[in-house]
């Protein structure tokens, strides 16, 4: 057991014309510390490719996360895998990373690019081992692992990016290493990264990928503990009880709200000092309480963060903006989506008597709307969320 | 003389930027930075009047449009 957790994110762009992926990459836990990730690339592109993809990723990450042997999964796939018609072959390349109580990490490759790993910020040559299951070479790694490792796993249309376009021969493994290099230290998400790496892909096929491209990244990180407060409770009584239990969590804190920062403010002796610097957010401007690392507005600054949660959890377009911006939306997403690994959701439930008017678009329902939306987005980014009500 | 403009939800909803902007702008052009403080608060329970503008603690209801007039009303004269 180590205090590392594993940020896992990636991102596909498909190739021009079509609407469906022929890469997909499955990722099941198996236990609170392990798990199985697969990328798999289908022969061809389109629906084919898709189906071919799919299967491979499903099959091998629910048969390894079950503890079957690389063996056998292998000789499943070759036994399910529907055959291509024009080409005679049932064929899909994998990159299986499977991971084991955040301590090591095993890798598998079969024909698809190989995976990079970054070990302080430099490209780190793996050793592997070659094996041959059923005619099919196989190359396995086993990596202990330590704390900001970066693997960045790709399907082929990444390197192959700008082949007679921007490049003669496409993007060399080496040149996507000093690509990543230049990014490893900065903090991005695991999502992020992949995202930079396949948007470069992407602008290399001058928007028109000649195959589908995908990328998918595991940041090997240390836990961050991080605690919200967003709402008074309901019954005034309770303030100190949610303020203490709050200030007593470690690591940074953020309160959301007018009124609630004026609660936490008056618990800690403190006053709130908010700032009048407006910017093209056209969120309500932060504020400062000493002891607090982050004050905001409420309703208005967190449902920004929501659509930022839900671009993040897509398309992932908007990260451009909220990983520059100053504005409470954008400080928030960064200390959340970025920093945070364990969150700590405090949801006051006291009704704004001032905020039920029908002009206002901030009613009490929305609020709790906000809360339930925001911490389930949070655990679809892979973070463990606690949520209390008060 | 101490100004404070509520950018709660509800006055931010309500125009509070704009508010800000033209107060700042008021001061300026009066040259009244060394006479008059502007600054924020969040909510001031008062969120059916707004945009909350208080005036050496005493509220008063400010509107973007109605900026103007407040300044040379309760401003200009006092400070």
């Amino acid at each position: 057991m180590n205090d590392l957790c594993a940020d896992i994110g990636f991102k596909s762009v498909n190739h021009v014309g079509e609407q469906l992926c022929g890469d997909h990459v499955d990722i099941v836990p198996s236990g609170d510390d392990s798990s199985v990730i697969v990328l798999a690339d289908g022969l061809g592109s389109g629906v084919k490719a898709s189906i071919l993809s799919t299967l491979t990723s499903k099959i091998i990450s629910t048969m390894m996360a079950a503890g079957l042997s690389i063996e056998e999964c292998v000789s499943t796939i070759a036994e399910t895998l529907p055959i291509c018609s024009v080409r005679g072959i049932a064929y899909s390349t994998f990159t299986i990373m499977n991971l084991r109580d955040n301590a090591t990490a095993e890798l598998i490759q079969y024909d698809n690019p190989l995976a990079i790993l970054l070990r302080d910020g430099k490209n780190y040559e793996y050793q592997t081992t070659e094996m041959t299951i059923g005619g099919k070479k196989i190359l396995k790694s086993v990596i202990p692992l330590k704390e900001d490792d970066i693997f960045v796993m790709m399907s082929d249309g990444c390197p192959h990016a700008g082949i007679g376009q921007a490049y003669n021969f496409g993007w060399k493994r080496e040149h996507i290493i000093e690509f990543m290099e230049t990014f490893a230290s900065v903090g991005y998400t695991a999502k992020n990264l992949a995202s930079l790496l396949v948007d470069e892909c992407y602008s290399l096929y001058g928007g028109e990928p000649k195959d589908d491209a995908t990328s998918c990244v595991v940041r090997l990180r240390k836990r961050e503990p991080m605690s919200i407060l967003f709402g008074p409770p309901s019954n005034p009584d309770d303030c100190n009880r949610m303020m203490s239990l709050f200030f007593s969590k470690s690591g940074k804190h953020i309160v959301c709200g007018g009124t609630t920062s004026s609660i936490a403010a008056k618990y800690l002796g403190k006053t709130v000092k908010p700032t009048l610097f407006f910017d093209d957010s056209g969120l309500p401007p932060i504020a400062e309480i000493e002891g607090v690392d982050l004050v905001t507005e409420g309703v208005i600054t967190i449902n920004k963060v929501i659509e930022y949660a839900r671009d993040y959890l897509s398309e992932n377009n908007s990260y451009a903006r909220w990983s520059m911006n100053r504005d409470g939306a954008s400080l928030i997403s960064r200390m959340l989506f970025e920093e945070a690994t364990d969150i700590n959701f405090y949801v006051g439930r006291a009704v704004n008597p001032a905020h039920q008017n029908p002009d206002l678009p901030i009613n009490f329902n929305i609020k709790m709307n906000l809360a339930r939306e925001l911490s389930e987005s949070l655990v679809k980014m892979g973070k463990r969320v606690k949520v209390s009500y008060f | 003389m101490k100004i404070t403009v509520c950018i709660g939800s509800s006055c931010h909803l309500k125009g509070a930027r704009q508010v800000v902007e033209q107060l700042q702008w008021l001061i300026n052009k009066n040259s009244l930075k060394d006479k008059v403080e502007l600054g924020g608060a969040f909510c001031m329970g008062k969120c059916q009047q707004g945009v909350c503008v208080t005036v050496d603690g005493e509220i008063h209801s400010v509107s973007p449009e109605s900026v103007t007039s407040f300044f040379e009303s309760e401003i200009e004269p006092k400070a």
